[in-house]
């Protein structure tokens, strides 16, 4: 009777578990192939998308969900030049107020509805009012308006010489504007892209399966028949995944696998996306009154062993730099790299001469996220020139919310080097810039700004030029290095990385043969 | 019995809502700002503010708790903040990865543990001490580290098994035995260790009691009266042990799930609770605190199949 029973117990949750498991997930993991105008592309990626409206969009390490599914209106190659897309010509007017888009009058979205002006305008009103994380880089846009099915102008509350490179990000997604309405809009796209979402072999949070659009108006784009996405929010899952063969290419989480993703046959493909160091956000010396003073500044310049710091908080993979402006920049100066050597007694000299001969106390924030050993590090450099520092521990969404609000005076911290220098002062120096937490109010800065917003090429380029030399030279920052990005391929995968974006644009990812 | 089952099950709700209610207030106490976390550091002031405000968040905390417990009430759990996914969407199409890897290592732990333990038990001498060491190395072993090894061992250098990924059982039996296997034995070892030790001693016990010699003195053979009647004196506290292996494990399958990259409720709930998804967390709260009601409520029914004494009448 028991061993009857027993077995029928057994028998049963075995039963159970089984059903279960079939009318589970779907996420499924295969040995991925690659072939040229067909096979399927298997990335690993490490987030997932935080929304599939067009409106809400993040970019970055979510662009290649929104590229798979949407259109953008314009499109940057990977060194930034923009090209066309779904919009075929632009034009300003003497101003730079007034930007006139000419769009392709021969795309669809997935649910059958033209794409026209109409939809654009709406697209980009939705974008500036979401919530997306770069709404912002559309608040100069004052109206957007359809003239006709296939122009649209944008009319611009002041000029903004970045917003064409935001029409190729997700400030220029397109989506149907029949899909605003529906209730799964934040996890269904309906776009005119390359790829469609299989949401049923799609597992939120974990895979996603894309098919290719049939009859697409761009098919040179698509060189695949399906992209799987895998989400690892585990390091050792994805190393286990790349070593595994189950992805064609991924993106990294940090550089400490290297080695053995090389060892497993796959190609470091590198990009410096940030830059890492000291943001001594209190120049006008509101909670640090030593700060005020630029030889101090300038002091804490000279106080670093950068090299060492490379070491230790980048395991050495990364650039030396003494400059937040990216080398992709016209106003990139290599020789501005050369500014501040590593000086101890040079920096105690500054700070003699500043009145600060026995130092000066500066509280700090700290957080885990960046890892302790970094904390200490720069605790003892500073201590070396007599700079007495103390640490406050946040949470790392506190970390960021106390650097904004101004509750200190010097952080560490990573930060973007956007591709275009008016969205590096925008986002880092400029006084409203949401990167200068104290809103430091410098007339010679604003004036550049100004110069790199209304200005020729040529003046915005010269503008662009004095204003990285100033910032060095007042040390507004203490960069460290440009941390090394790696995204890695295998042996049938070939890739083009993209310029300011932390993942290779989707169509820059193809077959190697 | 009935009134029990109904009593157990009142008891149940009871504690799911004191244990939702902690959560809630933790999780909202120590939020911060939301917004901002959500949006990352590239958000301007304005959008996180109309972020919290979608979210609402500028609400008082009473009414947002209020709110939430009304639409969980009505198995409305909201949507998670980090990928607008339904909540509920989100545990039910994991759930049933979980509770596969779960209830796959309980059913193979316990028919190694019983084994094991019988056999130690009968055995004693070196056998015994095997089993012992065998247990303790179980123990001993996290499985997150176990989990490691396998892979590196199994799929990476023997290519029996894939290292990561999930293949449900309704797309292919092979594929599913082939992504399960690795985790199951990874998640078991602990629950073997524990369990065998329990069947050990419970039918060591039981072959001293005057009831067993009775039986001999009968003429039964050996096998028939440890496998039918001792192995089912002791098949209460194994059964007890194995409840909270059970629920264990369910915690267990949190790393297992992340080393493996297997999308069910352990990855998820990393996932979740690293970025700090409220509504997400608070839906896997209830779903594994109702779990953990259910699956005590089924073995004190099975204790008092087992075990006659304990039946509530």
């Amino acid at each position: 009777m028991f061993k009857l029973k027993g077995v029928a117990v057994l028998a049963g949750a075995a039963a159970l578990a089984i059903a279960l498991t079939g009318c589970g997930g779907n996420a499924s993991s295969s040995k991925s192939s690659s072939t040229s105008g067909g096979g399927t592309l298997t990335l690993g990626l490490i987030v997932a998308p935080s929304s599939f409206s067009a409106q809400n969009a993040n970019w970055a390490n979510q662009s290649p969900y929104m590229q798979a599914v949407y259109d953008t209106l314009l499109k940057a190659s990977p060194s930034g030049e923009i090209e066309p897309n779904l919009a075929t010509k632009w034009s300003y007017n003497s101003d730079k107020t007034v930007l006139t888009l000419t769009l392709r009058s021969d795309v669809t979205f997935s649910d059958g509805t033209k794409f026209d002006a109409d939809a654009a305008a709406q697209n980009l009103i939705r974008f500036r009012d979401g919530t997306s994380p770069n709404a912002s880089t559309l608040v100069n846009l004052a109206d957007a308006k359809a003239v006709d099915a296939t122009h649209v102008q944008l009319t611009l509350k002041a000029p903004d010489p970045a917003m064409l490179t935001y029409l190729t990000q997700n400030a220029g997604l397109q989506e149907s504007p029949k899909a605003f309405t529906n209730k799964n809009v934040e996890t269904v796209p309906v776009g005119s892209g390359p790829y469609r979402l299989d949401t049923a072999k799609s597992v939120t949070g974990s895979s996603y399966v894309f098919d290719k659009t049939p009859h697409y108006w761009n098919p040179s784009d698509q060189h695949y028949s399906k992209i799987v996405m895998n989400v690892y929010s585990d390091g050792t899952a994805l190393l286990n995944a790349i070593q595994g063969g189950q992805v064609n290419a991924a993106n990294t989480f940090d550089n400490t696998t290297l080695d053995q993703i090389k060892a497993a046959g796959f190609t470091v493909n590198p990009l410096e996306l940030n830059w890492e160091g000291l943001i001594l956000g209190d120049r006008d010396g509101t909670l640090t009154p030593a700060l005020k003073n630029v030889k101090v500044r300038q002091a804490l310049e000279y106080a670093f062993d950068r090299k060492a710091l490379l070491k230790a908080l980048a395991n050495g993979y990364g650039t030396l730099t003494e400059q937040i402006f990216p080398t992709s920049s016209p106003s990139f100066d290599k020789s501005l790299d050369s500014t501040y050597s590593y000086d101890p007694a040079k920096a105690k000299e500054l700070l003699a001469e500043a009145g600060y001969p026995n130092g000066f106390t500066l509280k700090m924030p700290s957080a885990a996220a960046f890892g302790e050993s970094n904390f200490a590090l720069i605790k003892q450099q500073l201590a070396d020139i007599g700079v007495k520092v103390t640490f406050e521990d946040l949470q790392g969404n506190d970390y960021i919310t106390a650097l904004i609000g101004g509750k200190y005076s010097a952080a560490l911290m990573t930060l973007q080097q956007d591709p275009t220098d008016w969205q590096l002062a925008s986002f880092q120096i400029d006084k409203t810039a949401a990167w200068n937490g104290f809103h430091t109010d410098d007339p010679t800065v604003q004036g550049y700004i100004k110069t790199i917003q209304t200005g020729s090429e040529a003046q915005a380029t010269a503008a662009g030029k004095a204003l990285n030399k100033y910032l060095v030279d007042q040390a507004w920052f203490v960069p460290f290095f440009r941390p090394q990005s790696s995204f890695v391929t295998d042996a049938k995968t070939k890739v083009t990385v993209q310029v300011g974006n932390a993942v290779p644009y989707l169509w820059n990812i193809t077959p190697k043969n | 019995m009935l009134r029990f089952t109904i009593r157990r099950l009142i008891s149940g709700v009871i504690l799911l809502f004191v244990i939702s209610t902690l959560a809630y207030l933790l999780l909202y106490l120590g939020a911060g700002n939301v917004g901002r976390r959500i949006l990352g550091p590239q958000a301007s002031d304005a959008t996180v503010a109309l972020k919290n405000q979608q979210l609402g968040l500028d609400q008082p905390i009473v009414e947002r708790y209020l709110s939430w417990l009304g639409g969980a009430a009505r198995g409305d759990f909201g949507s998670s903040w980090f990928t607008q996914q339904p909540v509920v969407e989100a545990i039910t199409s994991r759930l049933a990865v979980t509770i596969s890897l779960v209830i796959g290592a309980t059913l193979v732990s316990a028919v190694i543990a019983i084994a094991l333990g019988v056999w130690a038990a009968r055995r004693r001498g070196w056998a015994d001490r095997l089993v012992q060491v065998i247990a303790v190395l179980g123990f001993a072993i996290p499985g997150f580290l176990l989990a490691v090894a396998l892979v590196n061992v199994f799929a990476l250098k023997l290519h029996w098994f894939r290292p990561t990924g999930y293949v449900p059982l309704s797309t292919s039996f092979g594929g599913w035995a082939t992504t399960v296997a690795l985790p199951i034995i990874a998640l078991s070892i602990g629950a073997v260790a524990a369990i065998a030790q329990q069947v050990r001693g419970s039918v060591i016990d039981g072959m001293r009691q005057d009831w067993v010699r009775t039986l001999r003195s009968r003429g039964l053979s050996e096998n028939r009266v440890v496998l039918k009647h001792v192995l089912r004196n002791a098949g209460g506290p194994a059964l007890a042990v194995l409840a909270v292996q059970f629920v264990g494990l369910l915690g267990g399958a949190v790393i297992v799930e992340q080393v493996f990259a297997i999308p069910g409720l352990g990855q998820v709930s990393v996932t979740a609770t690293a970025q700090g998804d409220v509504p997400l967390v608070m839906g896997l709260v209830v779903a594994v605190g109702a779990i953990v009601v259910i699956v005590n409520l089924v073995i004190d029914l099975m204790q008092g199949f087992l075990n006659p004494k304990a039946r509530v009448s």
